[in-house]
């Protein structure tokens, strides 16, 4: 079992490696450079002036050696103007004396870099948006897993009934209609003062304010409550939660079919008992890696939920890193995506092993 | 805003002139006003001198006086912060104008009036300025603002070889070409509250260069830092948050007296919910703000629709068409030419911008720019507009047309590429995300840009039409135009340079350097009971004069 958890670190720390590379060579393509140059110096700089803002900012090294530096396994660059003689380098925050600055700022010394287009270190900007997109996902898994495993159980207990058609088919409209889709209808019927449900709720004097629920979530970042947080939540919840179901109701329709099953039913036990005491552990085993996957599913699912209720947690901020080429906060965002995605698959594995015990690690 | 600034002062000659040409019907009122208070009168003086009392003209521009206190929530990007001189967009000013404050400001009505500077004259040929520092002004430091703390904003403003430092340009003849810093011996300090300026060349376009939105003054010990950071400024407000794009935040300094009565808002907060006007929208439905930066398009009557106030202003804002003359066949004055015998103004300013504002002339020079002149009306004929194309050889060439992917951008360059197609020109459409259009706008051989509205006709073609300038995106170079534009800059006397100016516009429209369709008017909405959000010709929001309705 260590050796397997072991092992299955190794393979972490090697897909970490080798996506920020891969990332880290495409953020570095000269047009890319040239990009972040502009939005951080002068959107309207020429190119010679582009030239001498990435030759001051240490962007004219070698590739190889900035990637090194970012690790933390090559000295950090620095630089002596010639005309003033102040020294500018990697690990020289401003204000501090030259000397007294450290030789290596990388990853390996807990230093995640620079944020360019938030003007903050890295690991000051993602901790906190992580936060957010955590409770984000907490309200959504809250939602998403126990309906979802409801309905798929209900539809799953006796197959082809009518109750089974009906949820089956609640389930697939709802895991067929992505994200932006179904955010954007949410936000017609329910959260604008001009369409949908609010100007007829208003009008009956239901509601008190201009509209039902909240079509931004900015609010929900300091203060989550129904009203502003209910229309992101069931946009991720909704999308995870038709395919868990449908996962779901395989299996328990297999279990519902398997020899102890019936060997029970013949002894007399009733619907309600078999259901429960005999097929329901049995039929959780497959949804439970599922609900696993779905981690990196809502991962994707985030950014398109947090930019379009302006909510500005991790999936947000992935967005605004690669739309203005922010280099080392990037890189953060894909340590983290492959973390969350490997963790969560370690956590599917070993959480298999305890559910089914034919199934062993060696 | 006080009416006895020009007490005991004497009129500037020129103001007489001038005030005779708009009883005469030559100047309109925005004109006069414009070039009066260049010239260091008041707004009120001027109107007297037209014949307008002073209690009407206070009415005409006056601003209401808000109860104290409050929380004002502004929709408005939130970008990162940087030394003001190198600022590119007005969202920096108005996110720092709270802070650090400006010498002038340029009103709705396009005049200008004093902030920092009590008042200010120009001799008679516009080559000497002397600015009067408003007494009683201290930084949030507690230190006193003098005039020398002017002058060294001034050498800073001066220095051209700093990177993306737009205020050189304003500075124009202030600045040495030769060492990239301020003439020697331009800038005088008299005495503790007054300074001169001298020009080497007439120039009329100090006063509005000095309102600018990058025109912040800093203390001298923190020039070339960025006020969010070190949070030394003259304004009544500090900046307690700041979020890149997300939010953020100016407290009143309870630690600071500042000089004027206004400051009313003990809080504004700034929300970035994006470039997107449904985002906007959304927000201002969950009451995450007040007031919007700008209303564009369709979504003016959507923002009335849910009851918000609108507020216009008719302004030289534009959307200018160009080829870059960089890119082949750009350089080729027929193509050009072409391009602009094909299309319509009125169809690309009904199609893409609603019909809200008016007509223009592929000269980029407004008439409510006060030397505008007017040309014979331009000629559109689109069998004559192939025609040329096909004699100059490029008829199978594909017009690829960029521009931003949202908004009257758009809109207007989708109804500028169905112009060309209508007159059997091959076009491309090239839509680019707002977040990485700006990176490469100077660039692309044929695309649209936003241009903000300048003060006067000749500070457009400084900025954008001069040979070399870090703005001329459209890479024209003409000798000819240079020479012509000098000349202009130093008549101050608007006939006369009326008619260098139709030179210049001649020489626009004859070269095709732009294509323009028409001249904008802007829009602001905001939530009802929201006081002095009023729409301003360049976006600018001053936070000391906002308040709320009790």
């Amino acid at each position: 079992m260590a050796l397997f958890i072991l092992r299955r670190l190794g393979v972490m720390v090697l897909t970490a490696l080798c996506l920020t590379f891969i990332v880290f060579f495409l953020t570095n393509l000269g047009p890319n450079l040239e990009k972040l140059a502009k939005t951080q110096g002068n959107a309207r700089m020429s190119d010679a002036q582009v030239e001498s803002w990435l030759d001051r900012n240490g962007y004219g090294q070698p590739l190889v050696t900035r990637y090194g530096e970012w690790l933390g396994v090559v000295p950090g660059w620095t630089r002596e103007d010639a005309e003033t003689g102040e020294i500018t380098g990697r690990c020289i925050d401003p204000g501090m004396d030259p000397a007294a600055a450290p030789r290596f700022c990388g990853l390996l010394q807990g230093d995640f870099g620079y944020s360019t287009v938030s003007d903050d270190e890295v690991a000051a900007v993602v901790g906190g948006r992580l936060a957010l997109t955590g409770k984000l996902m907490f309200w959504a898994f809250l939602i998403m897993v126990p309906a979802a495993l409801l309905v798929g159980v209900l539809a799953g207990m006796r197959e082809g009934s009518r109750l089974d058609r009906s949820l089956s088919t609640f389930a697939i409209a709802t895991t067929a209609t992505p994200e932006y889709v179904s955010g954007v209808i949410f936000i017609v019927l329910l959260a604008s003062s001009q369409a949908g449900l609010s100007p007829i709720l208003a009008e009956w004097g239901w509601i008190d304010g201009g509209t039902l629920f909240l079509g931004s979530a900015r609010s929900a970042m300091d203060n989550a409550n129904f009203w502003n947080f209910t229309l992101p939540v069931m946009t991720i919840a909704l999308y995870g939660m038709g395919y868990i179901a449908r996962m779901t109701r395989a299996s328990m329709a297999e279990v519902m079919t398997a020899q102890y099953i019936r060997t029970a039913r013949l002894k007399g036990v009733s619907f309600r008992k078999i259901v429960l005491r005999h097929a329901l552990r049995n039929a959780l085993i497959a949804p439970f890696t599922v609900i696993m996957l779905q981690f990196p599913w809502l991962l994707t699912g985030v950014v398109i939920v947090e930019t379009l209720f302006n909510y500005n947690g991790f999936g947000w901020t992935l967005v605004q890193a690669a739309s203005n080429n922010d280099i080392e906060l990037l890189l953060t965002c894909s340590i983290v995506a492959v973390l969350v995605v490997l963790v969560t698959q370690l956590i599917s594995d070993i959480g298999y092993v305890f559910l089914n015990p034919r199934i062993r690690i060696s | 805003m006080s009416k006895d600034l020009n007490r005991g002062r004497e009129i500037h000659p020129a103001a007489r002139m001038y005030a005779k040409e708009h009883l005469a019907g030559d100047l309109s009122r925005r004109e006069f006003l414009v070039r009066t208070t260049a010239l260091g009168l008041t707004a009120t003086a001027a109107y007297s001198l037209i014949g307008i009392g002073a209690a009407e003209a206070q009415e005409a521009f006056a601003r209401e006086t808000p109860p104290a206190g409050g929380t004002l929530k502004i929709q408005m990007r939130v970008i990162a912060s940087k030394d003001p001189r190198v600022y590119d967009w007005s969202e920096l000013g108005n996110m720092t104008r709270g802070l650090v404050e400006y010498l002038v400001e340029y009103n709705r009505d396009g005049s200008f009036s004093g902030v920092l500077l009590e008042s200010w004259e120009a001799n008679d040929d516009a080559t000497e300025y002397t600015l009067h520092i408003r007494p009683g002004v201290t930084w949030n430091t507690g230190e006193a603002f003098t005039a020398a703390h002017v002058a060294a904003n001034f050498e800073a403003w001066c220095e051209a070889d700093v990177e993306g430092n737009s205020m050189a340009a304003r500075m124009g003849g202030l600045v040495d070409p030769e060492t990239n810093r301020a003439r020697e011996g331009a800038i005088n300090v008299v005495d503790d509250t007054t300074l001169t300026i001298t020009l080497p060349a007439p120039d009329i376009t100090l006063v509005a260069g000095i309102a600018d939105y990058p025109a912040a003054v800093q203390h001298p010990d923190y020039i070339g830092q960025d006020p969010v950071a070190h949070g030394v400024g003259t304004g009544a407000y500090m900046i307690s948050e700041h979020e890149v794009g997300v939010r953020a935040v100016l407290e009143k300094n309870p630690d600071h007296t500042y000089w004027g009565d206004t400051a009313y808002l003990d809080r504004i907060e700034i929300v970035d919910v994006g470039t997107d006007p449904a985002a906007w929208l959304a927000s201002a439905e969950a009451g995450e703000h007040d007031m919007t930066y700008e209303t564009t398009g369709d979504y003016i009557d959507v923002f009335t629709a849910i009851g918000w106030e609108t507020s216009e202003v008719v302004t030289a804002a534009t959307l200018v068409i160009r080829c870059n003359q960089a890119n082949a066949p750009y350089e080729n004055v027929a193509v050009r030419q072409a391009i602009n015998l094909a299309v319509d103004p009125n169809e690309v300013l009904a199609l893409g911008y609603a019909g809200r504002g008016i007509v223009a002339e592929n000269h980029h020079v407004c008439p409510v720019h006060p030397e505008y002149a007017e040309l014979p009306p331009i000629t559109i004929d689109k069998d004559l507009a192939l025609q040329t194309l096909t004699d100059a050889g490029y008829a199978d060439h594909v017009f690829e047309v960029t521009s931003l992917d949202a908004g009257f951008e758009r809109d207007s360059s989708d109804a500028f590429a169905a112009q060309l197609r209508d007159a059997g020109f091959n076009v491309e459409r090239v839509i680019i995300p707002g977040s990485t259009f700006w990176n490469d706008w100077l660039n692309y051989p044929l695309s649209s840009t936003t241009w903000n509205h300048r003060e006067l006709g000749v500070i457009i073609y400084n900025l954008a039409y001069r040979s070399g300038v870090a703005w001329n995106e459209a890479g024209y170079s003409n000798p000819d135009f240079d020479a012509l534009l000098d000349t202009a800059n130093g008549i101050q006397d608007a006939d006369a340079r009326r008619e260098t100016m139709a030179q210049l516009e001649q020489i626009m429209q004859d070269d095709a350097v732009i294509n323009q369709s028409y001249w904008r008017s802007l829009y602001r909405s905001y939530r009802p009971g929201v006081i002095n959000a009023d729409m301003h010709p360049k976006f600018e929001i001053n936070v000391h004069y906002l308040g709320l309705a009790a």
